[in-house]
């Protein structure tokens, strides 16, 4: 029996960082993120300086992953990329590299599927143990089956995983992502990009009832966002015109606190009266979170306390790990390589990529 | 109904989102074989719903959703036959725009619905059709509109 440790080299670039992860087995040996700063510049990611700016930082990302983690090239037993889904421009720049990365070492090249990575997250082990973020410890991994909420700028998902690399999106945004329903509201209030954390830090000092905002009624587990911007606009408009403020700036500044804390209210509710919904329906008491808005204070306070009463288990994954990272492809394609899923050179990056 | 126009606008009034299916198959017929349609109306306006409307007239199967986040969307109908969305909501300039790529697929006799489209209206073809969604009280006014693109 070969014990020697399958060692993964995982690259990912399917938006706006480039990034590089080394795991052994399923201990992460080193996870480099490239930040892309230029991007607060511009109010959001620009797909051309993406994709410049993966070109540049990908060499000194996957050599700093590699010196960190201590291991040579002839040590890699695979290279995983992301294949998508994502911006094909920034795609291609991370699908290329690993494609002659594993041809010229001549080692298996295992495409992975961004969003199935950003669930298998909870599966890594840091190594070695600590520093883990916030004090948790070593996490504990849910069992399957579980469901998973997915939710960033650009997806808001809920996913039954009954196995790694078996997976099911029982519901979906049907318009707006609550990343962007974070994003947009922010705009709307003329705050700094990127919004979404602003809104959380205001939030946090206000009062969550004050306002009300309707929460779409969408059938099944599928969400929508898009009637709650437009809605979040016209109360932010008619408010600003009342007989207390000439102004919706006015308006907005001297109820900044309230504003964010009810918007965000609204939005964790609907992402959680759906997560209800689908745990009583499918008997799955296992609630896992992943991608950047898991990082959201106000998700993460409503899913403890459903912890508390008793009623589900709740996986958090550390912060470094709900972002776009590497470290989730590594592990992805750990799994993959298990199963022998792998590909050849003619594999392709996807831009439009489901599973 | 006939299948290609010859009128140069017209105005579509949608009362709620069960008519606007219906909106979609008289945009459709108004714009015959021109493929590349912008969108301009304010946010909150429908732009994302109409285009969704749109694409499953044209037999798209696909979740239509906003790509405000990825700049591109692409869906395929039944026949596998590409439609391309487009949001430029976040971009600053004609040269990012044009720097994703967006004109190949503007010239690729493919449908391209496109949201925001200041940025990158000096990089369409020749022939498009501008679409401006007004809403009040929930009633939309949809007006379309074949431009002439003399770069």
């Amino acid at each position: 029996m070969n014990t020697k440790p399958v060692i993964i080299l995982a690259i990912e670039s399917s938006c706006d960082e480039t990034a590089a992860a080394v795991l052994s087995d399923t201990n992460i040996l080193a996870n480099i993120i490239a930040g892309q700063e230029v991007h607060k510049n511009f109010g959001g990611v620009v797909p051309e300086l993406a994709s410049r700016a993966h070109q540049q930082n990908i060499i000194p990302v996957v050599d700093e992953a590699m010196k960190k983690a201590g291991v040579k090239r002839e040590d890699i037993s695979a290279v995983a990329f992301t294949q998508g889904p994502g911006l094909l421009g920034s795609l291609l720049v991370g699908g290329s590299f690993a494609k002659a990365f594993a041809q010229a070492l001549n080692i298996p090249l295992i495409p992975v599927n961004h969003m199935q990575a950003h669930i298998l997250a909870h599966f890594i082990k840091a190594s070695p143990p600590g520093p883990l973020s916030e004090g948790e410890g070593e996490q504990s991994k849910p069992s399957f089956p579980f469901l998973c909420l997915t939710v960033s700028g650009g997806h808001t998902q809920i996913v039954m995983v009954k196995d790694y690399l078996e997976m099911e999106v029982i519901g979906q945004t049907i318009d707006d992502a609550a990343g962007e329903a974070f994003d947009k509201a922010a705009k709307i209030m003329g705050l700094p990009y990127p919004g979404g954390p602003l809104i959380d830090k205001y939030a946090k000092l206000g009062n969550p009832l004050r306002y009300k905002f309707p929460e779409a009624k969408i059938p099944g587990y599928d969400f929508s966002f898009s009637g709650l911007k437009t809605a979040f606009m016209y109360f932010i408009r008619d408010n600003g015109l009342d007989n207390t403020c000439t102004t919706p700036e006015e308006f907005i500044s001297k109820n900044q606190n309230d504003i964010c804390a009810s918007l965000q209210h609204t939005i964790v509710q609907t992402l959680m009266n759906k997560l209800r919904l689908a745990t009583k329906e499918l008997g799955i008491t296992q609630v896992a979170i992943a991608g950047g808005v898991s990082a959201n204070s106000g998700l993460r306070n409503a899913l403890l306390a459903e912890q508390e009463k008793g009623n589900w288990k709740v996986f958090i994954p550390p912060f470094e790990y709900c972002t776009d990272n590497a470290a989730m492809i590594a592990i992805t394609g750990h799994y993959k390589f298990l199963q022998g899923d792998i590909a050849g050179q003619d594999t392709g990056t996807k831009a439009r990529l489901y599973f | 109904m006939t299948t290609i126009s010859t009128q140069k606008s017209i105005s579509i009034r949608s009362e709620s989102l069960n008519d606007l299916g219906k909106a979609a198959k008289e945009l459709l017929s108004f714009c015959g074989e021109t493929k590349v349609i912008t969108f301009s109306g304010n946010l909150g306006a429908g732009k994302t719903t109409f285009i969704k409307s749109i694409s499953q007239e044209l037999g798209v199967t696909d979740l239509v959703s906003s790509p405000t986040f990825s700049i591109i969307n692409e869906y395929r109908n039944k026949e596998n036959i590409p439609v391309y969305h487009f949001d430029f909501y976040r971009l600053k300039s004609t040269q990012e725009a044009e720097d994703t790529g967006c004109v190949d697929y503007f010239f690729s006799n493919t449908y391209c619905f496109i949201e925001w489209p200041a940025i990158v209206e000096i990089l369409l073809p020749d022939e498009y059709v501008q679409v401006e969604i007004t809403v009040d009280n929930d009633i939309r006014t949809i007006n379309a509109t074949h431009k002439q693109n003399n770069k």
